[in-house]
């Protein structure tokens, strides 16, 4: 039995173009149905059952077991939890239940940095799917989620379009989706969306990433690699194109996610909303891999910052939404793994954000006649971006290669 | 507008759209290049070349111009007026097409020639192996991928053998430097377990190359790098009309003397400036742990030999030289080296294999490298001394006898001691 599934061939998600021909003839008599204001459930838990076993088989079958058992642990822990808020609301037990829910990815993020090999609990997405899961927990504290039984959990934590890299939705919003059809005209504009944003992510991760992952990034780094352990202008140029690559591979497969789930009638929110165009680095975390920040902002550096308020931590106000700021990226550093890269990269950003407020204020006190102009936005913009780029190639890892582990080649 | 025109409004374009590109790729589109296109080709060193098939093809099964594959690395770059794609078009019969860049090594080499297994049948081809690519971990996965695509996959993958241990090691390979994933992946995951692709495989296989094939037709012939205007043609007129090996050796050294004046290690100048210079300190002793001896790149290699024995290719080998006064420097060891070498040289003799040029103890004459370990001037005219005869002289026709011990871990990563050669050599019965 595992012999077979460990035979089969893996499709991970949005792999090629081709997958887009099974995954839309899949989907067609669902668009139907929705078109005619039904929604398939069996037709569509089928659908995704198929397409996650397909993303997760053959090789990897040893994840789809990971999946599997994650996702039950999970819903009893929410299920529970669900009943208990019903009841009492001690703060003890929310924290306990968050930090058990919380327990997998810790272990699958620190095992690498521990014993050498990742866990055996992992599997692609664990990361995505653990920010659905607790922040149904945190909604439950809050009171805000009323309605929900383990069927309606799993549907939304195995949401087939979303399951292994978001974007990340809210369990609130995506039960409403989910239980309702949307009307003739809606569903028509949703697929007009979801067609136009295939197409833009078809141009981003088959065209224009092709140059970028396949072309340029292999040939800068083998420059860079030359020089090896010794810094370059090549990796300079690793930066750049490792930049583009990140952005036009994560933004292209965030639109397919959208648009497929459009098609089948749940309005994912987007992930990306041109974040070069960033005049300061916040702006970039919200135009930025969205779903994330927003989650980060509101489970992390709100709570926070509500908590140290109610608690009387901090007496200047400055300090605490630095000290909030700087929690909430290295945070995020870590939730990348614990490698010195990402948690570098965590800190810096934390770092930036902070320097970010300084100079606001600092321009209102000093410059208060400065104006905004066009050659301002413009200087402004050209930092943040080369500030990205710099966080990008701490984020990739490649100095790490370059410095601790570099190959001789000819 | 009402829900079904809104419909098509939608759907509408997309449907003739993927009308009109599957009929694009359907069509048959003649793949024939240009004799001018062939010709810059032969000598480009393009990814596309490589990777591709058509034009590679064409110019190897060209009746007009003899083209001759030349296997190896970065050391083609090396464009000087005695680089073998001169020497040829000035004094013989033969063009090389060349196959090689920093990171083309054994394994790559293996997927270019695949493709074109029918046009290397019976036929020759010189292959240059670099000691430098028998590093610890064989060659970069990143370097690989670099120069192999799906094309070169499929083209392996249909011909693979599950039965045969060299196919069964390559699917191996292929996995590690590839991954598991995708279409390719399941492939060679067959493969290695030793079983044969389904009927259905074979179809999918066959119609994805079929769709490649006319993409290849249609685009190779762009995007190649016209380095035989720009580097070899200007060069040609610069020989003198009489071919005396002899003579043309005193002017690549005079020459190497002029062009490597600004440094003490007999490199190209512009090499020194723009690769060495301010580094000097630095690299000083910094080649002192290097070890080619224990590899995975000797299985790659192993692979390699078996592909030219299936398609009965007589094949010329040269292996390279280190610059003596660099790696005195950086502390290279040399025993190392020439145990090395006396390891790929076993490898390849043991097989039948007997047309080597040994140029490792070469490294310490005058004007025969261009920089730190890639020869030029002096040495590419002896390469041509050596390969020329070769290539234009009718040779007795080559006996291989390969042994796939030389797939195993044991050989890969045997310490070339003298002893232990011959302790292999005798408990695999090979002479």
């Amino acid at each position: 039995m595992v012999n077979w599934f460990a035979s089969l061939p893996n499709f991970s998600a949005y792999g090629t173009p081709t997958y887009f021909i099974y995954l839309l003839i899949a989907l067609l008599p669902m668009g139907i149905g929705l078109y005619f204001g039904k929604r398939f459930e069996w037709y569509e838990a089928l659908i995704s059952f198929i397409f996650i076993f397909f993303m997760f088989d053959g090789h990897d079958y040893k994840q789809a077991l990971s999946l599997i058992a994650y996702i039950i642990y999970q819903t009893c822990l929410v299920m529970w939890y669900f009943h208990y808020r019903q009841k009492k609301n001690n703060s003890m037990v929310f924290y306990v239940t968050v930090f058990l829910s919380l327990l997998p990815i810790i272990i699958v993020k620190f095992t690498p940095a521990m014993v050498g090999h990742n866990s055996l609990l992992g599997f692609l997405g664990i990361s995505y799917l653990t920010f659905r899961a607790a922040g149904t927990i945190i909604e439950t504290r809050d009171g805000a989620i009323k309605d929900i039984n383990w069927w309606k959990f799993i549907r939304f934590m195995a949401f087939m379009p979303t399951i292994t890299s978001g974007p990340i939705d809210r369990y609130r919003r995506f039960s409403k989706d989910y239980q309702k059809v949307p009307s003739r005209e809606k569903y028509l504009s949703l697929l007009e969306k979801a067609v136009l944003y295939l197409f833009i992510g078809f141009v981003y991760k088959f065209v224009v990433d092709y140059f970028f992952a396949q072309r340029w990034l292999p040939y800068v780094e083998q420059q860079a690699m030359a020089h090896a352990p010794h810094l370059s202008w090549w990796v300079a140029g690793v930066a750049y194109v490792y930049t583009g690559d990140l952005y036009f591979d994560f933004a292209g497969y965030s639109l397919f996610a959208v648009a497929i789930s459009y098609i089948m009638g749940v309005e994912t929110p987007m992930n990306f909303n041109k974040p070069f165009l960033s005049k300061n680095i916040k702006e970039f975390w919200n135009r930025w891999h969205m779903t994330l920040s927003f989650w980060f902002r509101d489970y992390i550096f709100m709570r926070f910052v509500f908590l140290a308020t109610k608690k009387r931590w901090f007496k200047n106000r400055n300090v605490l939404s630095s000290i909030a700021y700087m929690l909430n990226m290295v945070v995020m550093g870590f939730w990348h793994g614990v490698t010195w890269y990402y948690i570098l990269y965590g800190f810096l950003h934390g770092f930036a954000l902070v320097t970010n407020d300084w100079w606001l204020r600092y321009k209102r006190k000093h410059f208060k006649n400065l104006k905004s102009t066009k050659l301002t936005k413009f200087i402004a913009g050209f930092i943040t971006f080369n500030f990205v780029v710099f966080g990008f190639l701490i984020f990739c890892g490649f100095l790490n290669t370059l410095w601790f582990s570099p190959a001789a080649m000819k | 507008m009402t829900n079904k025109k809104k419909l098509w409004s939608i759907f509408g374009p997309v449907i003739v759209a993927l009308v009109l590109v599957f009929i694009f790729f359907c069509l048959p589109w003649s793949g024939h290049h240009s004799a001018k296109t062939e010709q810059k080709a032969a000598v480009s060193l393009s990814p596309t070349v490589f990777k591709n098939r058509s034009l590679k093809v064409q110019a190897l099964s060209d009746r007009h111009t003899k083209y001759v594959p030349f296997f190896g690395s970065s050391e083609f770059n090396r464009m000087d007026r005695y680089h073998p794609a001169v020497m040829a078009a000035k004094y013989h019969s033969y063009r090389p097409f060349l196959f090689g860049s920093r990171g083309t090594q054994s394994l790559p080499q293996l997927f270019n020639m695949t493709m074109m297994s029918k046009q290397m049948q019976n036929k020759k081809a010189v292959f240059v192996i670099s000691p430098q690519w028998f590093v610890k971990q064989g060659v970069m996965a990143s370097a690989f991928k670099y120069y192999n695509g799906s094309y070169a996959n499929l083209m392996w993958v249909q011909q693979a053998n599950p039965k045969s241990p060299y196919d069964r090691y390559t699917a191996k390979r292929l996995l590690q430097l590839l991954g598991h994933d995708g279409s390719v992946g399941s492939y060679a995951t067959k493969i290695s377990q030793g079983k044969s692709l389904s009927k259905w495989d074979r179809f999918v296989i066959n119609s994805k190359i079929t769709l490649l094939h006319h993409e290849d037709n249609l685009f190779s012939g762009f995007f190649i790098k016209d380095n035989y205007d720009t580097r070899i043609k200007p060069k040609i007129k610069l020989l003198p009309n009489q071919l005396n090996y002899a003579d043309l050796s005193a002017n690549a050294v005079k020459e190497h003397d002029q062009a490597s004046n600004n440094n003490p290690f007999g490199v190209l100048n512009a090499f020194y400036n723009k690769r060495m210079r301010g580094k000097i300190k630095r690299t000083a002793d910094s080649q002192r742990h290097f070890n080619y001896t224990q590899s995975p790149e000797y299985g790659d290699l192993e692979v390699v030999l078996k592909q030219f024995q299936r398609t009965n290719t007589n094949v010329i080998f040269m292996i390279t030289p280190v610059n003596a006064k660099w790696e005195k420097h950086t502390g290279m060891p040399m025993k190392m080296y020439y145990q090395t070498v006396r390891k790929i040289k076993t490898q390849l003799r043991a097989q039948g294999f007997n047309n080597i040029i040994d140029y490792s103890h070469k490294g310490s004459e005058n004007g025969f490298m261009q920089d730190t370990i890639h020869i030029g001037w002096a040495g590419w005219v002896d390469f041509d001394r050596q390969t020329a005869p070769f290539l234009e002289k009718k040779q007795p026709q080559p006996n291989y006898k390969m042994n796939d011990a030389f797939l195993s871990k044991d050989w890969l990563n045997l310490k070339p001691t003298q002893k232990n050669l011959q302790q292999f050599k005798s408990e695999h019965h090979i002479k």
